[in-house]
């Protein structure tokens, strides 16, 4: 469309490539490489193993994959429910009509405003606000699991809102006013005509969410008890005392485990999209 | 089946800040018991947001509405019992048919045991029964407009609502779903009817009577026949069945336009004054006859069965739906047109706009 | 007929016992409020008045002072801008390329940078550990090519250009996907009715493609320098010692001092320049309609 020549284009694409492939391709095939190298002191690996993938599924290490699959699990559950009602009661507030002041307005934007701050914060800083408050008295969660997952819990929650936001604006009011016409209650609007509407929006953002909780190091770094590590932390432990092979593994499994879950929450979505 | 008529009492609806932006007012209408009644108007008249008062979606800012005797004004949408069809039908999409049918049922409760009946019922009389088990995007158009309509009737409203119901239909459907439309309401005499539409055949069609509205306001309310063959106002004169509107001065038993004497029924309207002359282009023929008119043809529109002359009269259009001609006029061709004296309705208002 | 409209409202009443909307909005913010806003509001109040007692602004003039905390800042502010202005010339040509020169499996690259936005950022690091470490890869065939005993030329990863690199790496997808989804609304008979008028590519890029494509750009390039600014992971796993940027600042005052008011004054200055800079983004993404 842009560049008409034959030869203009190849050279277009040519250049892409090697933009391209260096930059996005090798990192994750150098990964996937090292993790089956025996060693790798020159050009390319050499003595290709299977070992570090025995030792990252056993042990210390499939333990720390558990961790994280629970941590990942647990907080997207807590964020898609805390940014799911965020998201719903804000655009309650901030509907036309029917009464609604500017004031309730302006609510409906604080709200929105404020679920979106984590986003904002670095999430070391996150880190460091949890241990700070949970810490001490009233409340103190230092070195359970509990305040790990409610750390990732606070960093997703934004991510959630905010798709889930996008997808209520999306909803054609036309469905829900059919329903009220139809003599059905808000609340039964609501469970058997919005939320099944908003499933395939809800899946989404909890795919997101699970990985980017996998993911999370910053904040975890700050708050791991020994017992709850999870698998970046440990991926981090292992490059740190020179094992690299072992976390290129770890970080292959870290992926995949990933891909596997968004792949099912992506099929999820397919069978629960009727349009 | 309770019968229920529907009263608006002076209902107003603005927006803006301060209410500024009226766009209903005023609006004093009764729907009776059993009665079709179409609202008519081009888009932004304010027909639409009259049966969103009624629906509950919009609020009024003064009046009342009543649904029978009820005043359901400060009621939520979901306690008014009333059924509704829009134009994109929104059937619920993760809903098989006779689940979107059986929706309304089960919120509202109606014993477990009496729900299959009634869904069989209404997908029976809409002609849908054998697709209860698909998908509403597994349907046509105008099939899903057909399980929209059988889910409204199934919760047995006292009033039907139908926005634009006919409009995402292709035109051939659009007869035959008027047909159907006029049908079910044989079946259902006592169901009250609120028809917004655009479109005057579907008004004439199906009402009993029509409600003209344009600019937020109510212009005209009357039988088809009425509304047809003696339009109160120039603007329902024109909307409906696009009448030539003639600026003429009245005198005694006779009008004229220009310098050109045409005899009409004055009725009360007194001599002397500027009145609107509304002749129907399909009533005015061609050549010399009583009332004739004498102009330059400016356009001519072939419309397979007939001809449509647009003829330049002292400065004013006249519209001309004549019998398609073997040798029509050429443009710039002097012609001369007549009209009956019977078939001219004299409107006492100046032509305002249309 | 306004005026009398209002009064009839004025004077209306609501009977129906409908919970008001604002009930519903205080479960959510309740819950934000104690994980989230009452721990900010701590690290603040440390930040001035330490566990020890006391209210002074003593750590933050330690902290201003310190020449750590300074370098940190500068460290941290020029990688992120040089990061952002690398990730939209880099993101702007790549989204160029799949949406108007495309081509058999462009379809497939940028499902691949759905992909690359779900990983973690320090896998990058980790992986130009083996490309450019010191016994990497380009390293290796350097020294396989020119026969030259030794360490190979590439020792860049441990200096902020490492980090610079890693942080293109990983942002750029962050800047291509609002523009994939910008150009995708370009209407392509715009492009063609302005080559077929004459306009070279360069041109058609300048004056059609550019001005619409100009509030994505905005609006992912402060994502990314708002990202960039609180990266984390990258720097980590450089494991350089001379690189040290706010966040890495927040951990280490943290974790390996254990000073916690002055971790919670650097924390403090990070968070005013992200939410500064997010509330930016929010405003510049709003206009743009994203």
């Amino acid at each position: 469309m842009l560049v008409h020549s034959r030869k203009g284009r190849w050279a277009t694409w040519t250049v892409f490539f090697v933009l391209f492939l260096p930059l996005f391709a090798l990192p994750l095939v150098v990964i996937v490489a090292a993790s089956f190298a025996g060693h790798w002191s020159g050009a390319f690996p050499s003595g290709f193993t299977g070992e570090h993938y025995s030792a990252a599924t056993r042990g210390e290490s499939l333990q720390a994959l558990t961790t994280s699959l629970l941590t990942a699990l647990g907080a997207s559950l807590i964020a898609l429910a805390a940014g799911t009602w965020a998201a719903l009661a804000a655009t309650r507030l901030k509907q036309r009509g029917d009464g609604t002041s500017r004031l309730s307005r302006l609510c409906g934007r604080t709200l929105d405003t404020l679920f979106m701050l984590p986003v904002a914060v670095p999430s070391v800083v996150v880190g460091l606000a949890v241990l700070v408050a949970f810490s001490k008295p009233p409340m103190i969660l230092n070195g359970t699991s509990t305040i790990v997952v409610l750390a990732h819990a606070i960093l997703v929650t934004a991510f959630a809102h905010q798709s889930v936001s996008a997808a209520i604006l999306r909803l054609d009011p036309a469905y829900e006013q059919a329903a009220a016409s139809l003599g059905a209650r808000p609340a039964y609007v609501l469970w058997r005509v919005k939320l099944p509407l908003l499933l395939p929006s809800l899946t989404a953002a909890a795919g997101l969410c699970f990985a980017l909780s996998m993911g999370e190091l910053s904040a975890t770094m700050m708050l791991y008890p020994p017992d709850w590590t999870p698998l970046p932390v440990r991926i981090y432990a292992a490059t740190d005392r020179g094992a690299t092979f072992t976390g290129a593994a770890l970080a292959v499994v870290l992926m995949a485990a990933t891909l596997l879950v968004l792949f099912a929450v992506s099929r999820i979505r397919t069978r629960a999209s009727y349009r | 089946m309770a019968s229920s008529g529907i009263r608006f009492d002076s209902v107003s609806v603005a927006y803006g800040k301060n209410g500024e932006n009226t766009v209903l007012d005023g609006l004093d209408l009764t729907v009776e018991p059993g009665e079709v009644m179409a609202l008519l108007g081009p888009s932004g008249s304010g027909k639409t947001t009259a049966l969103r008062a009624v629906a509950g979606f919009v609020r009024p800012a003064s009046g009342r509405v009543f649904i029978g005797d009820r005043d359901v004004t400060e009621l939520p949408p979901h306690r008014r019992g009333i059924g509704m069809v829009v134009q994109q039908y929104a059937l619920f999409p993760h809903m098989r048919v006779e689940e979107n049918v059986a929706f309304g049922l089960k919120a509202q409760k109606v014993a477990r045991a009496e729900v299959p009946g009634r869904v069989a019922d209404a997908l029976e009389m809409t002609g849908m029964a054998a697709y209860a088990k698909r998908f509403p995007r597994e349907l046509s158009g105008g099939q899903q407009q057909r399980v929209a309509i059988a889910r409204a009737l199934a919760i047995r409203p006292g009033v039907l609502l139908l926005d634009e119901p006919l409009s995402a239909l292709d035109a051939q459907l659009r007869s035959g779903m008027l047909a159907e439309l006029a049908r079910l309401h044989r079946e259902l005499p006592d169901v009250s009817i609120l028809y917004v539409t655009h479109d005057q055949v579907e008004a004439l069609t199906l009402a009993d009577r029509i409600a003209v509205m344009d600019r937020a306001r109510l212009q005209d309310c009357g039988t088809p026949q009425e509304l047809y063959r003696a339009p109160r106002t120039a603007f329902t004169a024109s909307f409906v069945g696009n009448a030539n509107l003639l600026p003429v001065s009245v005198g005694e038993g006779a009008v004229s336009l220009g310098g050109a004497e045409l005899k009409v029924d004055t009725g009360d309207v007194a001599a002397g004054v500027t009145a609107t002359l509304c002749v129907r282009p399909h009533l005015v023929g061609l050549g010399p006859g009583p009332n004739s008119l004498t102009g330059t043809v400016s356009e001519v529109q072939w419309r397979g069965a007939t001809h449509r002359l647009y003829v330049d009269v002292g400065g004013h259009s006249v519209k001309a739906d004549v019998r398609e001609l073997r040798e029509p006029p050429s443009l710039g061709e002097e012609v001369t047109v007549h009209f009956a004296p019977e078939d001219a309705v004299l409107l006492s208002a100046g032509v305002t706009h249309g | 007929m306004a005026s009398a409209t209002l009064t009839a409202a004025g004077q209306k009443t609501k009977p129906s016992l409908k919970v008001p909307a604002w009930v519903w909005a205080l479960p959510p913010v309740t819950g934000l409020a104690l994980v989230f806003l009452y721990p900010l509001a701590l690290v603040v109040q440390q930040s001035v008045q330490p566990d020890t007692g006391g209210t002074s602004l003593q750590p933050y003039s330690d902290v201003f002072g310190s020449e750590s905390f300074r370098e940190a800042l500068g460290t941290t502010v020029w990688l992120a801008v040089g990061a952002t202005v690398g990730c939209l010339v880099l993101g702007f040509a790549l989204a160029l390329v799949i949406a108007f020169v495309p081509f058999p499996g462009g379809k497939a690259v940028a499902k691949f940078i759905d992909v690359f936005l779900s990983f973690p950022s320090f896998l990058i690091t980790l992986a130009l550990l083996f490309i450019y470490g010191t016994k990497g890869m380009a390293n290796g065939l350097w020294t396989d090519a020119t026969g030259a005993s030794g360490d190979g030329p590439f020792q860049f990863l441990t200096t902020p250009w490492g980090v610079l690199l890693a942080e293109i790496t990983y942002f750029t997808p962050f800047v291509m996907r609002p523009l994939l989804a910008a150009f995708s609304q370009i209407d392509t008979a715009q492009l063609e009715v302005a080559s077929s008028l004459g306009a070279r590519p360069l041109r058609v890029v300048r004056k059609v493609i550019l001005p619409e494509a100009l509030p994505a750009l905005a609006a992912g390039g402060s994502l990314v320098l708002v990202m960039c600014l609180n990266e984390f992971g990258i720097v980590l796993f450089t494991g350089a010692k001379d690189v040290t940027t706010l966040p890495m600042l927040v951990y280490s005052k943290a974790m390996l001092e254990s000073d916690y008011p002055a971790a919670c004054v650097v924390a403090v200055v990070n968070i005013a320049i992200s939410v500064g800079l997010y509330g930016l983004y929010r405003v510049v993404s709003r206009r743009a309609g994203a």
